[in-house]
């Protein structure tokens, strides 16, 4: 299609005017005279630009500035500064082109009708989408294969379980075939096998249809299974944006040597500081620069049956990045 | 502890003013017509009557009905078996603590349109000495009543329909629409053998010297016989709900 | 018209939703006739003491009764549910899964939930009517029928734009559901003619709590007795509040998408 970016942010601000007040009595009197606000920036200046196509994960912990920055991308916020432009449109101006272009699905919060089963949400959407019949259709049976739904479109959305619930919210934003698609936490609360299913389906989705697909989460396991390319917020700015693979290399200090020995009688202190040692797997933490020497002398001194060297788990790498966003 | 039906005092108040306050202007208008009274009230009782209705009604009125309809809806009716206490005591002291906050307004209401309808009043000394009593035991009539009946709650959900039913028996058998001796006389009879005309327009009629000490006297008692019948009713009412209650293991 | 076709798939979906409640339905019609009951014996105990009340007769009092059942049906059909779900979407977010769609988000809102066995109010309403209209017999025209249609449109549109008003409050303040059941209460007043009332509570049904626009003067176009003053003067009232209404509506939209999170 077009090479053009799908999604350009520039310098993207949002900053909120908070009134300051402590605790007490004496404090709440002031407070009646004389107003202090402070101004709390959401997002802080941001800048990035997606292509079409391209499926990306926003990380980041609570606060940090995720939601509000998704809010601003489909509309829904008011930027306090920079430039916003999706598919060519400026959000907040919420055309009615750039609407029927993008969609939204928000973890725990559901657009189906809570009492009617959820082909009915569906028929609703296809009549403010605009949607033809036979097109809808078409949709509706592959989205329905894709996530299973037979069984379910039939049933009221209360009688699902969440995980059904889950499915069919994210078929009824996907009816109109939108070109830029927004999840905000999709999987929370769901159990592991539908959060993996869920991931497969967005894959799959982005495979087949080549939506732009924006996603954010708490989820380390979203991330790694779906997007390439991480931005990284916290405090509302931009600590890092590019492949997964590089903020792993960027950020670590440490490797993880997972050694198999015959038992764990041997005082493995000397090589690195060890995590854990059961029935001879030993797990130590090794400084990266240290690893290949630790490894020669693991080698050489023990009775290794087996060595890996392995990355640190992301959450671990994650919250370095976080730590050293804070500093 | 706040009850949890969520109308607000203010919305109870305006019905409380406006609902008296209509049925003033129409029985007013149709006296008009009439050659000044009807039935026996000119304008000016009109305005007396329907006045010092609003007044009891206030006194005597409860929200426990629909407030058990909501409790059995959004399930928390397990919090008021939890306790220790009947929780017909603490039901009780959220409506006389709302209703002491809100006496002023209606007071307030009440003196407005006074100055605007200009009632008429003749209240003999032992007539006012009577109104209070009957006006405690309306309260007790009415409160123990609309107690009981919230109790349908335990059996369905469909309390709506029988809340319904309920109020507007009120409307006509308790002299909220009218005063008792406009409506034709099987209404007036099933006003005096129910307990509706006890809880509201007795106490208007007995302010207003609308009947003789003797029958008067005899309302009372007749009253107190009422909250003898109500109590009896509420403990078993009660503790057949009690028992659905826990059956069905909400 | 496109507004038109879309309330009409969310009516199709709201029946489809409830239509194997049946028991609904009968609870529904139940309450219904109870109420209309309740005004006809009203009316009844009125009417026996004297002959007409300020100036309208039985029957066009019926008529007024009918358009109160009508008008209030049809304002707890669709009016009332979805402005009831809008002010909750406002509190709980939901509201943002209105923003995204392409369609003005006034008017998902609006329709957004059909009460559908509240039909049974507008189809009582409209039996009332129509006794009333045989009893009135032959006083009553071509005129007077686009004098009623003209004034219940006007009235329509200004108890539209009032809940309108008052439901978009919900951008600013907290418990906004007590508010909409003043008008439950103010409502109340409008089963008799507002004309009776004393000068000022004619005017708070009027303008502050618009019941006379709603029910009254389209029943004084079946009575005979709409002055083309008064129904201009509910056509002007109608435009402007419906402004009214939108633009304060924009501006709540203006304080969800800057100040919150």
């Amino acid at each position: 299609m077009d090479n053009a970016a799908a999604i350009r942010v520039r310098e993207l601000r949002k900053t909120y005017v908070v009134s300051e007040r402590e605790a007490g009595a004496a404090a709440a009197l002031r407070s009646l005279m004389r107003r202090r606000t402070s101004e709390i920036a959401a997002v802080d200046g941001i800048s990035f630009d997606l292509s079409s196509g391209e499926v990306v994960g926003f990380l980041g912990p609570n606060g940090a500035g995720k939601t509000t920055t998704l809010k601003m991308l489909s509309g829904l916020l008011h930027p306090t500064a920079g430039e916003v432009s999706v598919l060519g449109h400026a959000p907040s101006r919420r055309e009615k082109d750039f609407l029927r272009q993008i969609t939204l699905v928000m973890g725990q919060r559901n657009q189906l009708v809570w009492d009617i089963p959820a082909a009915d949400s569906f028929e609703l959407n296809r009549a403010i989408y605009r949607i033809p019949r036979p097109e809808f259709r078409r949709t509706l049976e592959e989205l329905a294969s894709l996530l299973e739904l037979a069984p379910l479109l039939g049933k009221p959305v209360r009688n699902l379980s969440l995980g059904e619930r889950m499915k069919c919210e994210i078929a009824a934003a996907l009816l109109h075939r939108p070109r830029v698609v927004f999840l905000d936490e999709p999987t929370i609360g769901l159990d592991v096998t539908m959060q993996r299913r869920i991931r497969t389906f967005l894959a799959e989705y982005n495979q087949r249809f080549g939506a732009t697909i924006l996603l954010t989460s708490h989820y380390m396991a979203d991330v790694e299974a779906l997007c390439r390319r991480v931005l990284v917020i916290h405090h509302g700015r931009l600590l890092f944006d590019g492949e997964l693979a590089a903020l792993v290399q960027r950020f670590t200090a440490h490797k993880t040597i997972v050694v198999r020995l015959e038992d764990c009688t041997a005082d493995l202190t000397t090589y690195g500081e060890v995590v854990s040692c059961e029935e001879g797997l030993a797990t130590l933490r090794v400084a990266k620069d240290q690893t290949a020497r630790v490894t020669e002398r693991l080698l050489a001194d023990l009775p290794v049956v087996d060595l890996t060297v392995e990355d640190p788990p992301i959450e671990e790498v994650i919250e370095r990045v976080f730590a050293q966003g804070t500093a | 502890m706040m009850l949890q039906y969520r109308a607000s005092l203010v919305i109870w108040l305006i019905s409380h003013v406006l609902d008296p306050l209509v049925y003033l202007v129409v029985w007013t208008t149709v006296s008009r017509s009439s050659g000044g009274s009807v039935g026996g009230y000119d304008a000016a009782q009109f305005a007396a009557y329907f006045i010092v209705l609003m007044l009891v009604n206030h006194v005597t009125y409860t929200w426990i009905m629909f407030e058990y309809e909501y409790r059995v809806r959004h399930g928390s009716l397990s919090f008021a078996l939890l306790r220790p206490v009947h929780p017909i005591h603490s039901d009780l002291a959220d409506n006389i603590s709302s209703k002491i906050i809100t006496l002023p307004l209606i007071l307030a209401a009440a003196g407005i349109l006074a100055l605007i309808f200009h009632p008429v009043f003749q209240v003999q000394p032992w007539a006012a000495a009577a109104f209070l009593p009957a006006l405690l035991l309306a309260f007790g009539v009415r409160f123990l009543m609309e107690w009981t009946l919230a109790l349908a709650a335990f059996w369905t959900t469909r309390v709506s329909a029988i809340n319904q039913v309920y109020f507007i028996a009120a409307l006509f058998l308790s002299g909220q629409m009218a005063p008792l001796s406009l409506l034709p006389a099987p209404l007036r009879l099933a006003a005096s053998i129910l307990p509706f005309r006890w809880t509201t327009s007795f106490p208007v009629e007995i302010l207003l010297g609308r009947v003789g000490w003797t029958e008067a006297l005899t309302g009372l008692c007749v009253q107190a016989g009422w909250i003898l019948v109500c109590l009896l009713l509420l403990r078993l009412v009660w503790r057949a709900g009690v028992r659905v209650y826990s059956a069905v293991g909400a | 018209m496109r507004y038109l076709r879309l309330l009409w798939t969310f009516f199709r979906v709201g029946v489809m939703g409830e239509i194997a409640y049946r028991a609904n339905f009968f609870v529904q019609l139940f309450e219904s006739l109870l109420e209309l009951g309740t005004a006809i014996a009203g009316l009844a105990v009125i009417f026996s003491y004297t002959s007409t009340l300020g100036g309208w007769t039985p029957d066009q009092v019926l008529a007024l009764v009918g358009v109160f059942f009508l008008v209030g049906g049809a304002i707890r059909l669709v009016i009332q549910p979805s402005l009831e779900q809008l002010i909750e979407s406002v509190r709980d977010g939901t509201l943002d899964f209105t923003l995204v769609k392409p369609e003005d988000a006034q008017l998902l809102s609006s329709i957004q939930r059909v009460e559908i066995w509240k039909l049974t109010d507008v189809g009582l309403g409209l039996v009332v009517l129509a006794v009333a209209l045989v009893r009135l017999g032959s006083g009553l025209g071509a005129l007077h029928a686009a004098g009623f249609a003209a004034a219940l449109i006007a009235g329509g549109v200004i108890v539209y734009s009032f809940w309108m008003i008052l439901a978009t409050s919900a951008f600013w303040l907290v418990r906004v559901e007590n508010i909409l059941m003043v008008f439950q209460s103010m409502y109340e007043a409008g089963r008799w003619p507002v004309s009776i009332y004393p000068g000022w509570l004619r005017f708070a049904l009027t303008f502050i709590v618009p019941v006379a626009f709603a029910v009254t003067v389209p029943a004084q176009a079946l009575a005979g007795r709409l002055t083309w003053q008064v129904l201009a003067g509910a056509w002007l009232f109608a435009a402007a509040l419906f402004t009214a209404a939108r633009l304060f509506w924009r501006a709540g939209l203006r304080r969800y998408g800057g100040a919150s999170a």
